[in-house]
């Protein structure tokens, strides 16, 4: 396969780490909570044979993933992207995609979360620039990417957890939780910009 | 079953620290309302948990906090910088929570008073003059003993700070910090930006100490090595390794003076950040800070172990809120931060090589926080790191041999490139 295939790992967290892959390993979006719901997808199968390893949710070339273990990301980073480059150089695809069957509850939960992005969330962010994109919803789980003036803004978190989760938890509070697939290092027009302080 | 404790964090939007101290919030599990300078565009509908306060007006600040707290009662209020604890202990007293004395607060902040209050408790500080901007640079030269240090009031973070050898040296760094000083957001400080001292430089290697008070008893929570000489005439902060490579007379001595010192301007309660200097005549208070340490070096920090480790803006969380500390002992590892020297004047277009540095062994992570198109302005001038990189290791001189590895591995690109 591509032997100049690019990693990019952005700890988010002890717990909570995006490796950024120079391709794409899905169209679209999918998020695997078990070893079990992983079979089928030989990537999502080698990560949760990594230690610790919780939550797997790729979107592209994106991928997120949750840990429990006290190993630092810089140990548990080395695996994943081991992980892969094996999977990869086998020229297989790397995640199935979702099954159809699984995805009625989310469907529904998709189309609610989308209106109220569509209706309340991005109409006020446009404000500062910014804009949210609904990625998917699995197993109840909310994927979303944050861009325009959100993208690295300083205060990107707060507009997530105290404005976007709390929206949806009011409003929609199936959503069993967030994951914010957004490279915020990527960001070029932040509405604002950290300082030394 | 009783109604969740409020917190009620204090953050300006140029802050870093936003997401460190919101997933501490959350790991406690705490309503959490953030109070900012900026309105957010969600703060019409979740006014409970997105406020926005006049940061520029202490009582008008107050006041709308205090009819906050009328309609939610708070349990806690914290600051994150110079700025917001001021604040903080301003609406602290006025909800009637544990809180710093203000005056103590605004001492802190106030370099000038800070110095006068240290030097009349016999906390050794270095010999200081106050001078304003509009006096004649050539006549404060004369006066001046050398080497010494010009050192605005109003800034942070080293900027604006020079060295001078010589009345010729003094007089081209008045230059210089006039020129800083008088740039628009700094001169809207008002009288505060129209001063700056005289201090004599002292000699020695300089630390850094993260320490939490509690009842005026200081609870020293890392001693940081700054292993990269800071004699001038720049004072760029680049490397911060813990535990500290003195020996354990030496960092006693240092806790001792850092301790005296927050009891010296009257600070009580919460964060510290302080910086000394350590030489033959023993340690030397160079700055005090009610506040945590700033920009995005708390991520290096971790108190107990495994999954249960607390980062240290839970810990201050959980001491605002009154909530049982489980431990204030970092982990048995060594851990650094390099905060990257701004690599020259000019737009940022890339940082190549960041790959390759979070591959070099001990390096946890490299985050770059200038983004593509924003303009890097080194020392004595900027106000902004480019980016991070963090390490932990066995001892603190591996880590530090890997936080130099890695940023020689970085590169950047910048467009319009000149010299300060």
């Amino acid at each position: 396969m591509d032997r100049d295939t690019k990693i990019t790992a952005e700890p988010i967290d002890g717990s909570h780490c995006r490796f950024v892959v120079s391709e794409a390993l899905l169209d679209g979006a999918r998020r695997f909570s078990s070893s079990d719901a992983a079979k089928g997808s030989p990537l999502a199968e080698a990560l949760f044979g990594i230690s610790g390893v919780t939550e797997v949710v790729v979107s592209g070339g994106t991928l997120t993933i949750t840990k429990d273990s006290p190993a630092p990301w810089q140990v548990t980073g080395r695996e994943v992207g081991a992980a892969i480059r094996k999977i990869l150089a086998t020229g297989v695809p790397p995640f199935a995609a979702a099954p159809a069957s699984a995805s009625a509850g989310d469907e529904a939960l998709y189309g609610r979360v989308a209106d109220l992005f569509e209706a309340e969330i991005n109409p006020a962010i446009a404000r500062h620039g910014g804009f949210v994109e609904l990625v998917d919803v699995q197993d109840g789980v909310v994927m979303l990417r944050m861009g325009g003036g959100c993208q690295g803004c300083g205060m990107a978190d707060v507009t997530l957890r105290q404005g976007i989760e709390v929206a949806l938890r009011e409003r929609v509070p199936e959503v069993a939780g967030i994951v914010d697939i957004t490279d915020h290092s990527a960001g070029t027009n932040p509405y604002v910009t950290a300082s030394k302080k | 079953m009783g109604a969740r404790a409020r917190l009620l964090l204090l953050l300006p939007s140029t802050t870093y620290r936003a997401a460190a101290f919101v997933e501490a919030a959350r790991r406690l599990d705490v309503d959490l309302t953030v109070a900012s300078d900026h309105r957010s565009v969600f703060a019409a509908q979740q006014p409970e948990r997105l406020v926005t306060l006049d940061f520029g007006s202490l009582g008008r600040a107050a006041e709308q906090a205090a009819a906050f707290a009328a309609r939610h009662p708070v349990a806690a209020v914290c600051g994150v910088d110079d700025d917001t604890v001021i604040l903080a202990a301003a609406i602290a007293e006025e909800l009637g929570l544990p809180h710093n004395p203000l005056e103590a607060t605004v001492a802190a902040r106030d370099k000038h008073r800070q110095r006068v209050l240290l030097g009349a408790a016999g906390v050794p500080v270095p010999a200081f003059d106050l001078h304003r901007l509009d006096e004649d640079p050539a006549a404060v030269s004369r006066s001046a003993a050398y080497p010494c240090v010009l050192k605005p009031l109003c800034l942070s973070a080293s900027r604006g700070v020079m060295r001078a050898d010589s009345p010729a040296e003094f007089v081209a760094a008045h230059r210089v910090l006039a020129e800083i000083l008088g740039e628009a957001e700094v001169a809207r400080r008002g009288e505060e930006s129209q001063r700056y001292l005289v201090e004599s430089f002292v000699a020695g290697p300089e630390v850094a100490l993260e320490g939490l008070l509690d009842r005026g008893r200081l609870e020293v929570l890392a001693l940081f090595d700054k292993p990269d000489p800071l004699d001038g005439p720049l004072f760029e902060e680049t490397i911060y390794v813990t535990p500290s490579r003195l020996s354990a007379a030496a960092q006693q001595s240092l806790a001792a003076c850092a301790e005296r010192a927050a009891l010296a301007v009257g600070l009580e309660y919460g964060p510290v950040h302080v910086e000394l200097r350590h030489n033959a005549e023993g340690p030397w208070l160079i700055e005090l800070g009610a506040r945590p340490i700033g920009g995005r070096c708390s991520q290096v920090l971790r108190f107990g172990r495994g999954p249960a480790a607390m980062s240290l803006e839970e810990i201050l969380l959980r001491h605002a809120l009154g909530l049982p500390v489980p431990t204030y002992e970092r982990e048995p590892e060594a851990a650094g931060v390099m905060m990257l020297p701004v690599p020259g004047a000019g737009v940022l277009r890339a940082v190549r090589g960041v790959e390759a540095a979070r591959s070099v062994a001990g390096v946890e992570d490299v985050v770059i926080t200038a983004h593509p198109g924003q303009t890097l302005v080194p020392l004595p001038r900027g106000a902004q790191y480019p980016g991070f990189i963090f390490a932990r290791g066995g001892t603190p001189a591996a880590v530090e041999a890997s936080l130099r590895r890695a940023h020689a591995c970085l590169a950047f690109d910048l467009a319009g490139e000149r010299s300060n």
